[in-house]
């Protein structure tokens, strides 16, 4: 019979030792090659662009004039989608850090979570061929709307506060953003069912033709209104989730001193939450911008991708992503069009990885200032 | 007056005040359009295989019309109009009827209407007056054919279908590359004269009948029974019929490929094309992400250099995926793909073979795309072992690579199935960067078939989210191809909600199974 080597024989473990170095060569080999891979997007970008324009056999002045309309409609679009998803999903964060229970909070995440991972073709075919119509025959239903959501709610708050406390209880401020669903849906079929008296009072007959024939302003069914809403859709989750870190984040004592010293919990969160966790947020703010600039299929849907510079929402706009994916596969390389849409992705690779860098750099600096502040997030 | 006692004089505040009421607003009304939209999806998508009920109208002007009620708008002056789905292209020119509620005067749900789906010209709504043969057809026949004779007529030629498609695949094939193998074989030749002779006397079987119908305004028009896929009187099923329709049409929708311009039929080859090249993607992401993650955090000297890294991996998961897909067309399709053909396809240039966009170029992209996702996944499972774990397999003598082979690897597989879930449901949902490298809107070849080598990597492929983008914007006729398209858009969520779902699971399971250690 042959004895089993010994674990420790000077053979075994001299081949155990170089097994593990020739092992961790390769590990580093391929992690640097699958890193470097990555990392030459950039680098991929720059290489096309760059040449082609300094070399001079292109016209740079009409390259950079049929960018401008592109970089434009990529700001507006990102710009209106910012103002309606900034409010909802920083004022979401704030309840949910803030108010909710730590149960309904675990919840609440992987919710919008999901919301998150709807597909971008799926938001904008709503957004183009059902909310757009809808919203051209519904103009001033919509329009109501915006008004009447946040009097609603502030309406139930009011009523809330005349409540016996076992209603009060019951219908607590903790499960506010549960309860006010079915009181927000009664809200919108109001203001739909409310809009045509309004319209008649108001502009006597139809708001379209109104905003048209008084104010000038011509209604684009596709527009940037259309496009604000359904990016802003996109882009809540993703902001929700990090100003949710960055609320919750803030070492507990600070949020309890301030209780203790008499606050309620919006002062705490005004007076002391919020400007403690301000960067984080604005790193939230930041990431959300980044996505805006970047989805393509949402704009390309709902914008009616039509180049026209102006800030109205009612008017449509060519955003630089959708231009790229539409004009690219048909671009001759190494023509004008094809460098002006590398151009392009260049501007929007430079664009989110900046802003992203800058939102981590923050965010860095903020989880080293709780870490410094005392308690660990 | 001092400050202290104007802070007394005041009232405490007893609630939060308006802010908080409108923070609790924001989250109901995130909740309300998230619900809203999957319900619109959810109940639009379904509906549509159900085999809604068929009214017949009458008009002030004396018309009649057979038609499905597709919706309502109000017109000017409290008027309303409605839209109805009439069918019969092929007498009317057109399927779409708006008519004035008004105009009016009777509707009323005979139990005899009858729905064909047809393989040309779309549905037919009307009645049924004869089944005959093609040679006798008698259309002043007025006697109201037996319903019954229809079915056992279409049951027939469903049998006769299914026989020569088994001829075909069973005898047919097998005997064709025999033949192509060895074309002296005459005893083949024989056989394969002989089967084709019954496949075409089936062919010849199928095409005797017809069916003489009557659209609801009384004219005629003969049918060739062959062509029709399948009929129904949706005013005379009982509920549990319809509920089996219902299931049969979503079946259908799920199993079939599409037909009449993606205006009908199912989604079969876009699934097929979407989960293939999504496996592709997994198989060609996973081992990647996780090496680049052990590296970064395992062998990697842990320097400025090295965070330097890690945050600009962590980036390029914003990067938007159409700047990946400009990269895919630029490297692998133009640059990797070019060359490709120069070198082993030089006889079939200029028309390319890799050199334009396919399955492989898509898969390759969607890996790039993905990588950080699971890079930053894996890196946060290995970032959460306890540090105990490593220095007790250390301090037995087990040497780094052992290590990580049999104690910190199978403890993260957990944060690795997380990372390629949520790559795999983040892939399935892009469209972007495919339209750039390799999607097409109607693809005759299923990439995967038996001629060798199986699998072609360079065809083009359909893709459900495209297959949505397509239809919706692209189509013929927008009105009629919606339905399909919010039964697409349903499944390609459903797809991906269990995927996130799943995922979600996972890290929950992973973080109650070892203790959460962050990275000092």
């Amino acid at each position: 019979m042959i004895e089993p080597p010994h674990p420790f024989s000077p053979s075994r473990s001299r081949w155990r030792r170089q097994r593990d170095r020739l092992a961790t060569g390769l590990i580093a080999l391929g992690g640097i090659v699958v890193v470097l891979a990555v990392l030459a997007i950039g680098v991929f970008l720059v290489v096309e662009v760059l040449p082609a324009l300094l070399g001079g056999q292109l016209d740079t002045q009409r390259v950079f004039a049929s960018l401008t309309p592109m970089a434009w409609g990529t700001l507006k679009a990102a710009l209106w989608a910012m103002l309606f998803s900034v409010p909802l999903a920083l004022g979401a964060a704030i309840h949910s850090s803030m108010f909710m229970s730590q149960r309904l909070r675990s919840r609440m995440k992987p919710t919008l979570e999901l919301m998150e991972a709807l597909p971008g073709v799926v938001v904008g075919f709503i957004a183009g061929l059902v909310m757009a119509p809808w919203v051209e025959r519904h103009l001033a239903g919509t329009l109501t709307l915006l008004l009447l959501l946040p009097l609603g709610v502030l309406l139930a708050g009011g009523v809330w506060r005349r409540l016996s406390p076992a209603w009060r209880r019951w219908f607590s401020l903790s499960r506010a953003g549960l309860w006010l669903v079915p009181w927000l849906a009664l809200l919108v079929m109001a203001a739909f069912a409310l809009s045509p008296w309004l319209e008649r009072l108001l502009v006597d007959g139809d708001l379209r033709v109104w905003l048209d024939r008084e104010m000038g302003i011509d209604y684009a069914s596709r527009n940037a209104m259309i496009v604000g809403v359904a990016m802003g859709f996109a882009v809540i989750p993703s902001i929700y989730a990090l100003a949710e870190d960055a609320l919750s984040g803030v070492p507990g004592g600070l949020g309890e001193g301030a209780h203790a010293l008499g606050a309620t919990r919006w002062q705490t969160l005004w007076k002391v939450v919020l400007p403690a966790a301000a960067p984080g947020i604005f790193a939230a703010v930041m990431i959300g911008a980044g996505r805006a600039v970047g989805e393509t299929m949402i704009v390309l849907m709902a914008s009616g991708n039509t180049a026209l510079m102006s800030l109205s929402p009612f008017e449509g706009m060519r955003s630089m992503a959708a231009g790229i994916v539409v004009e690219l596969p048909e671009a001759v390389p190494g023509s004008e069009a094809y460098v002006m849409l590398m151009l392009a992705a260049l501007l929007l690779f430079l664009f989110t990885f900046l802003v992203n860098t800058l939102a981590e750099v923050v965010r860095s600096r903020l989880r080293r200032r709780y870490r410094w502040l005392g308690v660990a997030p | 007056m001092s400050a202290w006692s104007e802070l007394a004089s005041q009232r405490l505040p007893r609630s939060e005040g308006p802010w908080a009421w409108l923070a609790a607003g924001s989250v109901a009304l995130s909740l309300l359009m998230l619900g809203g939209l999957l319900l619109l999806i959810a109940v639009r998508g379904l509906g549509h295989f159900w085999p809604a009920g068929v009214v017949q109208l009458e008009l002030e002007d004396g018309r009649a019309l057979a038609g499905r009620v597709v919706r309502e708008l109000p017109l000017e002056q409290g008027e309303r109009e409605r839209l109805y789905y009439t069918a019969n292209r092929d007498l009317d020119g057109q399927v779409w009827h708006w008519l004035a509620v008004s105009d009016i005067v009777a509707s009323e749900r005979p139990r005899d209407l009858l729905v064909l789906e047809r393989r040309f010209h779309g549905e037919f709504i009307g009645r049924l007056v004869e089944v005959g043969s093609v040679d006798f057809p008698d259309p002043t026949s007025t006697a109201t054919a037996d319903w019954n004779a229809l079915q056992a007529s279409l049951a027939e030629l469903q049998a006769l279908r299914s026989e020569r498609d088994r001829l075909r695949r069973e005898q047919l094939r097998p005997l064709i590359q025999q033949l192509d193998a060895d074309p002296r074989d005459a005893q083949a030749r024989r056989e394969l004269a002989a089967v084709n002779e019954r496949v075409r006397a089936l062919q010849h079987a199928m095409q005797g009948k017809v069916a003489i119908l009557e659209s609801a305004d009384g004219r005629r028009l003969v049918q060739p029974l062959d062509e029709i896929l399948r009929a129904w009187r949706p005013n005379a099923m009982t509920t549990g019929e319809k509920l089996t329709a219902w299931a049969r049409g979503v079946w259908r929708f799920l199993s079939e490929g599409p037909r009449d311009g993606n205006t009908a039929g199912g989604v079969w080859p876009a699934i097929f094309g979407t989960v293939l090249m999504v496996l592709l993607m997994s198989l060609l992401v996973a081992p990647f992400g996780v090496l680049a993650a052990v590296y970064l955090n395992e062998v990697a000297h842990q320097g400025r250099l090295t965070n330097l890294v890690r945050i600009s991996v962590r980036n390029l998961a914003g990067v938007p995926s159409i700047v990946y897909g400009v990269f895919g067309l630029g490297v692998f399709v133009y640059g990797v793909g070019g060359s490709l053909d120069e070198w082993f396809f030089s006889d079939e240039l200029p028309s390319p073979t890799f050199g334009t966009g396919g399955l492989l170029w898509a898969s390759l992209t969607l890996a790039l795309l993905t990588l950080p996702v699971v890079i930053v996944a894996t890196e946060e499972g290995l970032a959460r072992i306890p540090v105990q774990q490593r220095e007790g397999a250390l301090a037995l003598g087990a040497t780094r690579f052992e290590t990580l082979t049999r104690v910190i690897l199978p403890m993260t597989v957990p944060a690795m199935l997380t990372g390629v879930i949520l790559a795999i449901a983040r892939a399935a949902g892009e469209v972007a960067p495919l339209m750039l490298v390799g999607v097409a809107k109607l693809a005759p070849q299923v990439p995967v078939d038996a001629e060798f080598p199986f699998l072609h990597l360079e065809r083009k492929f359909m893709h459900l989210g495209y297959h949505i983008y397509d239809t919706a914007f692209h189509g013929n006729d927008v009105q009629a191809a919606l339905p399909l398209v919010y039964a697409t858009a349903l499944l390609l969520i459903g797809v991906i909600l269990v995927l996130n779902l799943t995922a979600i699971f996972l890290r929950h399971y992973f973080r109650t199974r070892h203790g959460y250690v962050p990275r000092q």
